[in-house]
């Protein structure tokens, strides 16, 4: 057999190329097509007219946001899969963190992403609708969205303890406890429940903005720390029998 | 070693193949009832045909998620790959799974809707138009899997590939072709609204063809990896 370049990471790498693509798609969908992470992003105290003109003035950017989050969410578990891959590698804990990051991950993808798209989709695809239902459809959709808290506060706990007990240091004990921070992100997105207003409602200061920022820091952490996991992976670790990736 | 639990759940496929099929056709999802109807038309349709729409929801919510076996079994199957990781299969796991909750929140709508026919037509409509676009929309959940099996097919390194390679290519073309289902939010009229010819007929024409070459594909997979196993024994 003629000698080959392999590369044992392909599968690994590509997976962890499509987590900053992937947000960037997030943040082009939410941040801007869709406005609805805008900033500023409109309230729970807005008018009827207020609502009908947020949801319908922007229609058509709103429809392509999510033509393309329905097309590129599904590839968002790739991330999982790679982390889940590192996590397996952790020693200290066993299998049972990394299944329960990958269950929480696919749990997550309707309450904690589509549904919100979906209800916008609705919202603007008649625009003769009665306002009071698109008054709903923007409540669910905005309330539902940033206060779905219960998917990641767990995958953010096992990360955090998965890392913790882990004794080869996969990642660096301090991306743990930023981890933690994140976990406490969806502690202060909790009144957004309550609140119609203020710091704590879902456009709040602290509930939304300082929610935001902190997951943003953990994110960009992640996606640096999981190269270097990925990198750091001694080659004696793979399988022989498993050769490895063709590349030529 | 034995098979008998992936054949099992291959052979689930054309049983509830069958099923939900016949389920759609009975709820008179297809052919389906065109986006351009008003409130009212809408609610009439309910309300008409409420004894079938009923039926043909409760078996989809009863039977929805058993093509899980099956994409379990495609699970396993790439775990025989040659990888140097698991990562595609994980991944393909997660988005399978997530596909899943998301067919089923499309029946629960569609089984709202006829849970009270003489509600207000807007209202009834409202349901219908969330029901269509969760079924017909989120094509990104199967293109991700198709993509993932894909790359792993791919980068399958054992000297007798678990999956032949055209099947790689296969997967590719297909999900390319369910793509424009993603439109159905945007169109009300024409071949990308959710009855139209390319969202609806192309895209779920497509995946019938998909999920009938693949019940061939895995099966004789499964045969090779028995014989394989005899073989070792």
């Amino acid at each position: 057999m003629t000698q080959l370049r392999r590369n044992v990471k392909l599968d690994q790498l590509i997976c962890w190329w499509s987590i900053p693509i992937f947000y960037q798609f997030f943040g082009l969908i939410f941040g801007y097509l869709t406005k609805i992470m805008g900033p500023p992003i409109p309230g729970p105290n807005l008018t009827l007219e207020g609502i009908t003109a947020f949801t319908l003035g922007n229609a058509r950017h709103m429809q392509i946001g999510i033509v393309l989050l329905a097309i590129s969410l599904g590839f968002a578990s790739m991330g999982t899969g790679v982390i889940v891959v590192q996590m397996r590698r952790m020693s200290g804990p066993g299998p049972v963190l990394a299944y329960c990051y990958l269950a929480c991950g696919a749990a997550a993808a309707l309450p904690g992403c589509l549904f919100c798209g979906l209800l916008f989709a609705v919202s603007v695809f008649r625009p003769d609708r009665d306002p009071q239902i698109i008054a709903v459809l923007y409540e669910m959709g905005f309330v539902g969205f940033i206060g779905c808290l219960g998917c990641f506060a767990t995958q953010y706990l096992v990360f955090a303890l998965a890392i913790f007990l882990d004794r080869r240091a996969i990642f660096p004990k301090w991306l743990g406890y930023m981890t933690l921070w994140n976990l406490v992100t969806e502690l202060i997105a909790a009144p957004v429940w309550i609140f119609r207003s203020g710091p704590y409602a879902w456009n709040g200061l602290i509930s939304f903005y300082l929610g935001v920022l902190i997951f943003v820091v953990w994110i960009v952490c992640l996606i640096t720390w999981l190269k270097k996991a990925i990198k750091n992976q001694p080659l004696e670790e793979f399988d022989p029998a498993c050769t490895g990736t063709l590349l030529v | 070693m034995n098979l008998t639990d992936q054949r099992i759940c291959l052979w689930l496929v054309p049983v509830f193949g069958v099923v939900l099929l016949s389920a759609f056709g009975v709820a008179g999802v297809i052919p389906p009832p065109s986006p351009t109807l008003t409130a009212q038309e809408v609610a009439n349709f309910y309300r008409d045909n409420l004894g079938q729409i009923r039926a043909g929801m409760i078996t989809v919510n009863l039977c929805g998620l058993m093509f899980i076996p099956f994409y379990m079994v495609i699970v396993v199957q790439m775990q025989r790959m040659a990888h140097p990781s698991r990562a595609f299969a994980y991944s393909y796991l997660s988005a399978a799974a997530s596909a899943g909750s998301i067919f089923l929140f499309a029946d629960l709508a569609w089984s709202i809707a006829a849970f009270r026919p003489e509600r207000d037509p807007q209202l009834i409509m409202m349901l219908n138009d969330l029901a269509w676009m969760a079924f017909i929309s989120p094509v990104g959940f199967i293109m991700a899997q198709n993509t993932f099996l894909a790359l792993g097919i791919y980068m399958d390194a054992r000297r007798q590939p678990v999956f032949p390679r055209w099947v790689a290519h296969f997967n590719i073309l297909t999900a390319l072709l369910m793509a424009p289902g993603a439109f159905a939010l945007m169109f009300r009229e024409g071949p990308l609204a959710w009855d139209g010819s390319l969202a609806f007929g192309l895209h779920l024409g497509t995946y019938a063809v998909y999920i009938a070459v693949m019940f061939f594909v895995v099966r004789s997979a499964l045969n090779h990896q028995a014989r394989e196993a005899g073989a070792a024994a």
